[in-house]
């Protein structure tokens, strides 16, 4: 299919997620997704500001650890931090070529097999409330046009989550973005005991918690609540497509 | 507005130091109320996991707001707690909506003005709220509410160490550390509930008593129940790591 179809449907995806009350982890995790598919790149993480103490990772294109370990870093160093504090894109960062910039966070990332990072504001008006990561396996810089991509976004996220209040109202940004943060938790959680229920890894873990929650129109943080209260039990969780039962 | 980072880092100013656990805990009480300017504060624990009962409080205004609330089952810390958000009465003597019948007229004669629950969660696991008080009438500025709900996630943190039996600078360092910001811990805790039976609550208080009792950092011993090298439904004996 042409880009352009595929980004106009992933626009429609994500305002279709943008109901009353939605998940704020579904739908970062979908743009997470979609990022990685329609640029071209190989991991994608946000992280959101959090009334406790700087960023927190909030949602990834992978769960494996060594990824997720790679957003988590950067409430110390790292792409998202600058770019958090500044506003400002920080682009095109080639991990060979950094000179001790973010000593822990470029030797971490060169681990897992990354060559260059790049990072987004997630902005609206004055309020940053986190930032975009993407990742790529080659050094390469990422074209104007998927820049441009991106931070729209970005940007459609950043409205959703800050579409329920007035903009200054900064009781309601500092809830919202408490309990969003709370709810990762909670799925994380609830991956733990999936996984050790099931034999899965984190990653098949959260698959199975994503697709039972699309298929039964849950959203992901209820179920996950349901999961550990022992209201829905993992091996009645429902298969991904694809996966030999 | 300060900068976010600087509010987690201001309570773990004023919690610094060479105090035993138990002044600690008196500590964090007096931290909270302080750094949120109000005249009063208390920790209530009411979670099914945990015991219920009052952690510490300031004076005896906070001792009695919370009695109150744990004999009628009624006030702004059972709704926090119940409902998982925070709540707001800015005037007691005026209340926008009609509750806590009950509880309102002698938390009134008590001096209490304004009251305030935060709660205190970890994900799924509620452990209580924090109760705020003020013997003024009056809203909570912008800044005061984002040091509460700070606050509320500093005091669910120390007791989950607390349970756990941290050792005396176990608490400092375990809200230092910030552990509890790593998604490991949280799939640890979730596995360790399923692989005990026990709630994840109460996983998470087992994952740090065996972190405490080996002198091991959290969060390496999340990743290693993740990463099935350490299970804990197979210790037993001197092994058992609950201590």
């Amino acid at each position: 299919m042409l880009r352009e179809a595929n980004l106009a449907r992933t626009f429609v995806e994500l305002a279709d997620t943008l109901v009353a009350d939605f998940d704020v982890v579904e739908l970062l995790t979908l743009l997470t997704d979609r990022c990685v598919e329609l640029l071209e790149l190989d991991a994608a993480g946000i992280m959101l500001v959090s009334p406790e103490g700087g960023l927190r990772a909030m949602a990834s294109s992978s769960e494996a650890m060594r990824i997720l370990e790679l957003f988590e870093l950067q409430s110390e160093e790292g792409p998202c931090l600058d770019c958090f504090r500044t506003g400002q894109p920080v682009m095109n960062q080639h991990l060979d070529e950094l000179n001790g910039r973010w000593p822990r966070f470029t030797a971490e990332a060169l681990r897992a097999g990354f060559r260059s990072v790049h990072a987004l504001p997630m902005r609206l008006r004055g309020t940053v409330i986190g930032a975009l990561n993407l990742f790529s396996v080659e050094a390469r810089a990422m074209r104007q046009v998927d820049v441009d991509v991106a931070q729209a976004l970005a940007d459609v996220a950043t409205i959703g989550i800050l579409q329920h209040r007035a903009a200054a109202e900064s009781q309601v940004l500092n809830d919202q973005l408490n309990r969003a943060l709370n709810s990762r938790v909670m799925i994380e959680q609830a991956k733990g005991m999936v996984a050790e229920r099931e034999a899965l890894d984190m990653q098949q873990a959260f698959s199975r918690l994503r697709t039972h929650a699309r298929n039964h129109n849950l959203r992901l943080v209820d179920l996950a609540q349901d999961v550990i209260a022992g209201v829905v039990s993992a091996s009645a969780l429902d298969l991904p497509r694809g996966t030999p039962s | 507005m300060k900068e976010p980072r600087d509010r987690r880092l201001r309570i773990l100013e004023l919690l610094a130091g060479d105090a035993t656990l138990n002044t600690e805990t008196k500590k964090l009480c007096q931290v909270c109320a302080d750094v949120t300017g109000m005249t009063g504060a208390g920790i209530m624990l009411m979670s099914g996991d945990t015991p219920r009962g009052s952690v510490c409080t300031t004076n005896d205004v906070s001792s009695l707001i919370e009695e109150l609330q744990y004999e009628l089952g009624e006030g702004p810390c059972v709704d926090a707690h119940e409902q998982g958000t925070p709540v707001l009465e800015p005037d007691l003597a005026e209340p926008l909506v009609p509750r806590w019948l009950a509880f309102r007229a002698p938390a009134l004669a008590a001096g209490a003005r304004a009251v305030f629950g935060f709660p205190m969660l970890v994900g799924a696991v509620r452990l209580g709220a924090l109760n705020l008080y003020c013997d003024r009438p009056g809203p909570l500025t912008d800044d005061q509410y984002a040091d509460a709900l700070v606050a509320a996630g500093v005091a669910a943190r120390a007791i989950l160490a607390l349970q756990a039996h941290a050792p005396a600078d176990g608490l400092a360092a375990e809200l230092e550390a910030g552990a509890d910001f790593r998604y490991v811990v949280h799939q640890a805790s979730g596995m360790v509930a399923a692989q005990l039976g026990v709630t994840v609550g109460q996983a998470l208080v087992r994952l740090r008593a065996y972190a405490f009792g080996n002198g091991r950092s959290l969060a390496s011993v999340a990743r290693e129940v993740v990463g099935r090298v350490l299970r804990f439904d197979e210790q037993s004996g001197e092994k058992d790591p609950s201590p």
